[in-house]
C-alpha cells in the first residue's frame, strides 16, 4: 500500500482528565504522543478504561482537552492548557523558594500567558482559520480567470465563484475528521430514514441540491455493499452488519481524511466482522482513507493496521509497526496482552501461559522517572533508563 | 470412554416460536450428550439456536415458545416435562447460568453481599426440607422391605426408629467437629500470611479485618476433640486481645506478632489432632446411657466400634441387606412382567393407524408396569424407567393431535399451491415459493414409540443378567451413606451468618481482592470483568452439577475474558463441573472446549473434539466460520460468508446452508445431508461427505493456518 510520509495528525502530550471531586481528578488519558501519516492505519489497543476511546474523541474534539494539543494537517484544532498553568505555578513557588529569581519568574509567566492565548484561541478559531484559508485559495484560484473574462461568461464563473465561497465558509476542519461508533444501534437514529441519516453531514454543510444530495447517496450505499432501494427504509429494518455499513457510508460521505473507528467490529459476529473489515479495506485502498482502528480485538487489529500503540492506564506503553510489535514485544503490559491472544488452534491454547503483568511489580519508577523512548527505528517504550538498557539488549 | 457417566442427554430436541408473522422454527432436531466433567462448546452466528437450546435446559423459555418434540434427560427426569415446582429443585440448584451481560444479570440497588447469599439461604431452607423428605421415605421404605423380606415386625421397626435416633446425633457431633476444625484451618491460613506482612512492616489495608476473623475463628474452633480443654483458656485469652494489640500497635508489631504465632501454635496441634469415629459415639452417647470412658482416640474408638456392633449394627446390615436383595430380586422379577407386557402390548402401537383409546389404555397399562419395577431401595435413579411414562404419553398426544393438524397443513399447503400454479400459468413470476406443508410424521412417532420400548426391554434384560454380579454387600453400604448423606443435609442449617462466611470464601475463589469490603458494595462499584466474577459465584453458590455459559466474556476485552476462561476452567477441575459454553468466538473454544458442537440455522451441522472441528473440519460453515476470523499472521483478504442466515419461518428445503455456500451443489438445494460419521467422534452433515460427491478442499487461508500450526507444534516439540 502507498505510504508517504506526510503526517496527517500529530497529537502531542494529549492529556484529558475529568474532575470527579474537588481537586480530583481522573487522568483518562496522560501525557499521550504519537502521529499518523497519511494513508496508514494506526491501531490503538488496550484493555477497557485504558482510555482509548477518549483519546479518539479527544482528537474529533467532543472534548475539551486538557493538556497537550492535537495538529491535523498542519493546524493545530485542538489546545490544552494546563501544561502552562502549572508552569506559572511552579515558576511562582520557585520564586517564593528563592530558585529563581523575580525576573526569570516574570519571564516564564509572560511566555506561558501567551501560550495559554494562542491555545485558547486555536481552540476556538481552528474551523475559521481553515476556512479564511480555503477562500483565500479561491480568491487566488479565481482572480485571474475573472480578469479576463466579461459579460455573461463572466456571470456563469462568478456564480461558481460565489457557491464555493460559500461552501468554504462553512468548511469546518473538524469534518475532515469522521468517527465510526462502536454499537450500529446505538448510533443511528431510529426516527431517520438511511437518507437521513446519510445526508446529514452535507446537509449541514450547505449542500442544498436535493438531486445532487440523492446521488451521492445512493453512490455511498452502492459502496458499501447495499442497493439504492435501501435508502428510504429506517435502521431498525436492518441487520448489524448491514447497521454497521450504514454508519461507514455516514462518515465516507464527507470525504473525509481521517476515520476514526472505535471498536467498529466489536459488537458484530463473526461471519460479520469479516464483511466489515473487508468493506474497510477496500475503501481505504480506493480512497486512500487514514484510519485510527481503536479495538481490543489484537488479531483483528493485527490484521489491519500498519502500526499499532498500545495504552495502559492512560498512557501510551509501546508504539511500533504491527510486525515489529507482535514479533518483539517489550513493555511487559504488551507481553501480557498478547500473550491473552485466544488463538483457533486447541493445541496452542492448552500450552498457552498467560503472563500476568504487575505494574508495581514490574516496574521501579520510585526514583527514576520514565518516559517514551525511541529504542529502534519506529519502536517507541515507556521506560526509564535501566529499563531502557535492559530492553536495548533483549532486542539483539 | 464407555464409561464416563452422562450428565445430561439431549435428543431429537426442536423448539419453534408462535411470531405473528408466523411459526419460527428456532431449534430443529439436536442431539447431544454432556459428560461428567467435560466442557461442550456450542458455535454458531446469533440466531442459531444456541441460546434458546441452553434455556430450554433451564426451562425459561420464552412463553411463545413450543417445544415439538424431544426430550433433556438430567438425573433420571426429563426436563421438558417436568413441572415448574419441579424444576424449582434444579434451576440453579443444579443447573446454573452465567449470563453475557453481567451489568443486566445484577440487581442494580441490591448490594453484592445480599445477591450472593440470597439464593443460598433460600435453597438452604428447600433442601432441608428435601433431605428430611427423603431420609423419611427411604428409611419408612426400608422398614416396608426388611418386614416383606421376613424380618420379625417388630424388631424392624425398632431399629429403624433406633437408626433414626442416633443418627441425628451423629451428624450433630460430626457437623459441630466439621465446624471447629474448619474454624482452625481457615485461621492459620489466615494468619500465616498476616504474620509474615506484619513481620515486613507492611500489613495490608483489611488487616483489621482478618485479625477479627481469626479471633472470631479461634472462639469458633473450641471443641472437645480439637482444642483441648487446658488449651482453651488461652486461646479465648489471644482471641480477645489481638485485635487490641493491633489497634495498639502503631508501628511496632512485635506483641501482635507473639501473640497470633502462640495461637497458630496451639491451632497447628489441633488441626492434626485424630478425630474419633462420630457414627459410633452417637450411638454410644444416645443408647448406653453412660458417659464416654477416659480413652485415647483409638481406644475410644474401638471400644465403641465394639459396642455398636454388638448391640446393633451387625444385626441392622444383616437386616437391610436382606431387605435389599429382596427388592432387588422384586424388582427383576416385575422387569420379567414388564418385558412380557411391553412385548405383548407394543403391537397396540404398531398398527397402520392407531386407535386412540386403544393405545392410550395400553400406555397406561404399560406404565403402570414400568414403574411397578422401580427398586424402592435404589439410591440412584433409573432413567429409563422413569421417563417411560412420560415419554410415551408425549408422543401419543402429539400423534393424536397430529392427525388433525396434518389435515389442516395439507388444506393449507393444497390453496397456496394453487394460487402459485394460477399465477405461474398467467406467465408471471410468482417471487415467492410454496413451503412444505407442515406435517408432522406419524410414522416418525410411532418409530419412537418403538425405539422408546426396545430401550427399555434392552436396559431390563442387561439388569437381569447381572443381577448375579451385583455385591449386595456393597449397595447396603451405600444405602446406609445415601441416608447418613441426607440426614446431613437435615442438620445442615444456612443461616444469614453462615451464608455470608460462605459468599465470603466464595468471592475469594473468584479472584476478588478484599471480599469483606466488595461484600457491602453495589453492582455499579464493580468493573466489568468484577461483574462478571460476582456472577459466576452467584452461579457457583448452589454447588451446581452443570454450568452453562452464554457467551460469558462477548462484554470483555481480551485479557479480562483469558482471567475469567482460565478462573471457570480452574473451578471445573476443582468441583468436577460439566460446562456447556455458548459463544461465537472461535478462538475462546479452543480454550475452553472438549468437544464443539457447531450450529446453523437450528441444527448441529458439525459435531467432533476441539482437535476435530480446528485441525479436521470438514462442513463448509465451519470452514466459513474459521477463515472468516483473521490470527496474527493473516495477511490475505477474509473470506466473509456472503449474505445472512435464512429466515427461519420458512425453513430451507435442502441443507440451510447451502445460499451461501460456495461449495453447494444441486442436492444441497433439494434434500437435507444426514450426519455423516467421519470417526468415531467426527460427524458432520454435508453432502459433501458423500461417497459420490466431489472431491473439495477447504479455503486456503484455513490450509494455511493449519500447516502454520502443525508445523509451530513440530518446531515447540522439536526445541522441547
Amino acid at each position: 500500500m502507498e505510504k508517504s510520509n506526510e503526517v496527517l495528525l500529530k497529537v502531542e502530550h494529549l492529556c484529558q482528565y475529568f474532575k470527579i471531586g474537588p481537586n480530583v481528578y481522573t487522568k483518562a488519558v496522560d501525557d499521550v504522543s504519537f502521529d499518523i501519516k497519511k494513508g496508514e492505519v494506526f491501531g490503538l489497543v488496550g484493555e477497557s478504561g485504558c482510555g482509548k476511546t477518549t483519546t479518539g474523541r479527544s482528537i474529533i474534539k467532543l472534548y475539551n482537552i486538557t493538556s497537550g494539543s492535537v495538529y491535523f494537517k498542519g493546524i493545530r484544532i485542538a489546545a490544552g492548557t494546563k501544561s502552562y498553568k502549572d508552569a506559572i505555578a511552579k515558576a511562582k513557588s520557585d520564586l517564593k523558594a528563592g530558585l529563581i529569581d523575580s525576573e526569570e519568574c516574570s519571564r516564564i509567566i509572560a511566555e506561558n500567558k501567551a501560550e495559554i492565548k494562542a491555545a485558547i484561541h486555536d481552540q476556538k478559531n481552528c474551523d475559521r482559520d481553515y476556512s479564511l484559508r480555503q477562500m483565500t485559495e479561491i480568491d487566488q484560484k479565481y482572480a485571474p480567470l475573472m480578469a479576463g473574462l466579461a459579460g455573461p461568461e463572466l456571470a456563469k464563473v462568478k456564480k461558481q465563484y460565489k457557491s464555493e465561497i460559500r461552501r468554504a465558509r462553512k468548511t469546518k476542519l473538524v469534518t475532515k475528521i469522521q468517527m465510526i461508533f462502536q454499537d450500529p444501534i446505538a448510533s443511528l437514529d431510529p426516527r431517520m430514514t438511511v437518507r437521513e441519516i446519510i445526508a446529514e453531514g452535507l446537509v449541514i454543510q450547505g449542500e442544498r441540491n436535493k438531486q445532487k444530495l440523492d446521488e451521492k447517496v445512493y453512490e455511498m450505499l452502492e459502496l458499501v455493499g447495499l442497493v439504492r432501494e435501501h435508502a428510504t427504509r429506517y435502521p431498525h429494518e436492518f441487520s448489524g452488519g448491514q447497521r454497521q455499513r450504514i454508519g461507514v457510508a455516514r462518515s465516507i460521505i464527507m470525504n473525509p481524511d481521517l476515520i476514526i473507528a472505535d471498536e467498529p467490529v466489536s459488537a458484530l459476529d463473526v461471519s460479520v466482522q469479516a464483511q466489515v473489515i473487508n468493506l474497510l479495506n477496500e475503501l481505504r485502498d480506493k480512497f486512500g482513507l487514514t484510519l485510527l482502528f481503536i479495538a481490543h480485538d489484537l488479531s483483528v487489529v493485527k490484521y489491519f493496521s500498519d502500526r499499532i500503540g498500545v495504552m495502559y492506564y492512560g498512557k501510551m506503553v509501546e508504539l511500533a509497526d504491527s510486525d515489529e510489535l507482535f514479533r518483539n514485544p517489550l513493555h511487559p503490559y504488551t507481553k501480557s496482552l498478547l500473550s491473552a491472544i485466544p488463538l483457533p488452534d486447541p493445541e496452542y491454547e492448552k500450552a498457552r501461559k498467560r503472563i500476568v503483568y504487575n505494574p508495581v511489580a514490574a516496574h521501579d519508577y520510585s526514583v527514576d522517572k520514565p518516559s517514551f523512548r525511541e529504542i529502534k527505528p519506529g519502536h517507541f517504550i515507556m521506560c526509564n533508563d535501566a529499563e531502557f538498557e535492559r530492553y536495548k539488549a533483549e532486542i539483539k | 470412554m464407555a464409561n464416563v457417566e452422562k450428565k445430561l442427554q439431549v435428543r431429537n430436541l426442536r423448539i419453534s416460536f408462535r411470531t405473528s408473522n408466523g411459526k419460527v422454527q428456532a431449534v430443529r432436531g439436536i442431539d447431544f450428550d454432556l459428560n461428567k466433567g467435560e466442557t461442550l462448546a456450542i458455535v454458531g452466528e446469533s440466531g442459531s439456536g444456541k441460546s434458546v437450546t441452553s434455556k430450554a435446559i433451564l426451562g425459561i423459555l420464552a412463553g411463545n415458545a413450543i417445544v415439538e418434540s424431544g426430550e433433556i434427560i438430567y438425573d433420571g427426569r426429563d426436563l421438558l416435562k417436568i413441572t415448574e415446582e419441579d424444576f424449582h429443585h434444579i434451576r440453579g440448584d443444579k443447573i446454573a447460568m452465567i449470563f453475557q451481560d453481567p451489568m443486566s444479570s445484577l440487581n442494580p440497588i441490591v448490594r453484592i453481599g445480599k445477591q450472593l447469599t440470597e439464593a443460598m439461604i433460600l435453597k438452604g431452607k428447600a433442601r432441608q426440607r428435601e433431605s428430611r423428605t427423603l431420609f423419611n421415605t427411604y428409611l419408612k421404605n426400608l422398614k416396608n422391605t426388611m418386614i416383606a423380606a421376613g424380618v420379625d415386625p417388630s424388631a424392624a421397626a425398632a431399629n429403624c426408629k433406633k437408626f433414626d435416633t442416633f443418627e441425628f446425633k451423629h451428624i450433630e457431633l460430626e457437623s459441630a467437629y466439621n465446624k471447629a476444625h474448619e474454624a482452625v484451618v481457615e485461621a492459620i491460613d489466615t494468619a500465616e500470611p498476616l504474620i509474615f506482612e506484619l513481620e515486613k512492616n507492611q500489613p495490608s489495608r483489611d488487616a483489621a479485618y482478618r485479625i477479627k476473623d481469626i479471633a472470631k475463628r479461634a472462639k469458633e474452633s473450641v471443641n472437645p476433640y480439637v482444642v483441648l480443654d487446658y488449651d482453651r483458656e488461652r486461646v479465648f485469652q489471644l482471641a480477645g486481645s489481638i485485635s487490641r494489640s493491633f489497634k495498639n500497635a502503631n508501628g511496632d508489631y512485635s506483641i501482635i506478632i507473639a501473640e497470633l504465632r502462640e495461637l497458630t501454635d496451639i491451632m497447628k496441634i489441633a488441626k492434626d489432632r485424630p478425630a474419633p469415629n462420630f457414627f459410633r459415639m452417637g450411638y454410644y452417647l444416645k443408647f448406653s446411657g453412660q458417659p464416654l470412658p477416659n480413652l485415647p482416640v483409638d481406644k475410644l474408638d474401638e471400644y465403641m466400634k465394639d459396642y455398636l456392633d454388638r448391640d446393633f449394627m451387625l444385626a441392622f446390615i444383616a437386616d437391610a441387606e436382606s431387605a435389599v436383595r429382596y427388592a432387588a430380586v422384586m424388582s427383576q422379577q416385575k422387569m420379567r412382567d414388564a418385558i412380557a407386557s411391553l412385548s405383548d402390548k407394543r403391537a397396540a402401537f404398531e398398527r397402520e393407524a392407531l386407535d386412540k383409546k386403544e393405545a392410550y389404555a395400553a400406555y397406561k397399562a404399560l406404565s403402570a408396569d414400568v414403574m411397578a419395577t422401580i427398586d424402592p431401595l435404589a439410591t440412584t435413579r433409573d432413567s429409563l424407567t422413569y421417563t417411560f411414562s412420560s415419554s410415551i404419553k408425549s408422543e401419543l398426544d402429539t400423534y393424536f393431535g397430529a392427525i388433525k393438524k396434518n389435515e389442516r397443513a395439507i388444506k393449507v399447503h393444497d390453496r397456496d399451491q394453487r394460487k402459485h400454479d394460477k399465477i405461474v400459468n398467467a406467465g408471471k413470476n410468482p417471487g415467492w415459493e410454496v413451503a412444505d406443508a407442515a406435517v408432522t410424521d406419524l410414522d416418525m412417532i410411532k418409530g419412537n414409540i418403538a425405539r422408546i420400548i426396545d430401550r427399555l426391554i434392552a436396559h431390563y434384560n442387561d439388569v437381569i443378567v447381572s443381577i448375579d454380579r451385583r455385591d449386595f454387600r456393597a449397595e447396603t453400604i451405600g444405602a446406609i451413606d445415601y441416608l447418613m448423606h441426607n440426614a446431613s443435609g437435615v442438620v445442615a442449617k444456612v443461616t444469614r451468618r453462615v451464608a455470608k462466611d460462605r459468599a465470603i470464601k466464595l468471592m475469594d475463589e473468584v479472584g476478588i481482592a478484599e471480599p469483606h469490603k466488595r461484600y457491602k458494595q453495589y453492582p455499579f462499584e464493580f468493573s466489568g470483568g468484577m461483574r462478571q466474577r460476582i456472577v459466576i459465584a452467584i452461579a457457583l453458590a448452589a454447588n451446581p452439577d452443570i454450568l452453562i455459559c452464554d457467551e460469558p466474556t462477548t462484554a470483555l476485552d481480551v485479557t479480562i475474558q483469558s482471567q475469567i476462561l482460565e478462573l471457570i476452567n480452574e473451578l471445573k477441575e476443582e468441583r468436577h463441573l460439566s460446562v456447556i459454553f455458548i459463544t461465537h468466538d472461535l478462538g475462546v473454544v479452543a480454550n475452553m472446549a472438549d468437544n464443539v458442537a457447531v450450529m446453523y440455522a437450528g441444527k448441529i451441522v458439525e459435531y467432533g473434539t476441539s482437535e476435530d472441528i480446528f485441525y479436521r473440519a470438514a462442513h463448509p460453515y465451519t470452514w466459513a466460520l474459521l477463515s472468516s476470523m483473521p490470527d496474527l499472521d493473516t495477511n490475505e483478504k477474509l473470506e466473509s460468508i456472503p449474505g445472512t442466515p435464512p429466515n427461519m419461518i420458512y425453513p430451507p428445503k435442502g441443507d440451510a446452508f447451502a445460499p451461501r455456500n460456495k461449495y453447494a451443489m444441486a442436492i444441497d438445494f433439494e434434500r437435507q445431508p444426514p450426519m455423516f460419521k467421519i470417526s468415531e467422534t467426527h460427524s458432520a452433515a454435508t453432502w459433501l461427505l458423500h461417497p459420490d460427491a466431489p472431491k473439495v478442499e477447504p479455503p486456503k487461508i484455513l490450509r494455511d493456518r493449519i500447516e502454520r500450526m502443525s508445523k509451530g507444534r513440530k518446531t515447540d516439540n522439536g526445541e522441547k
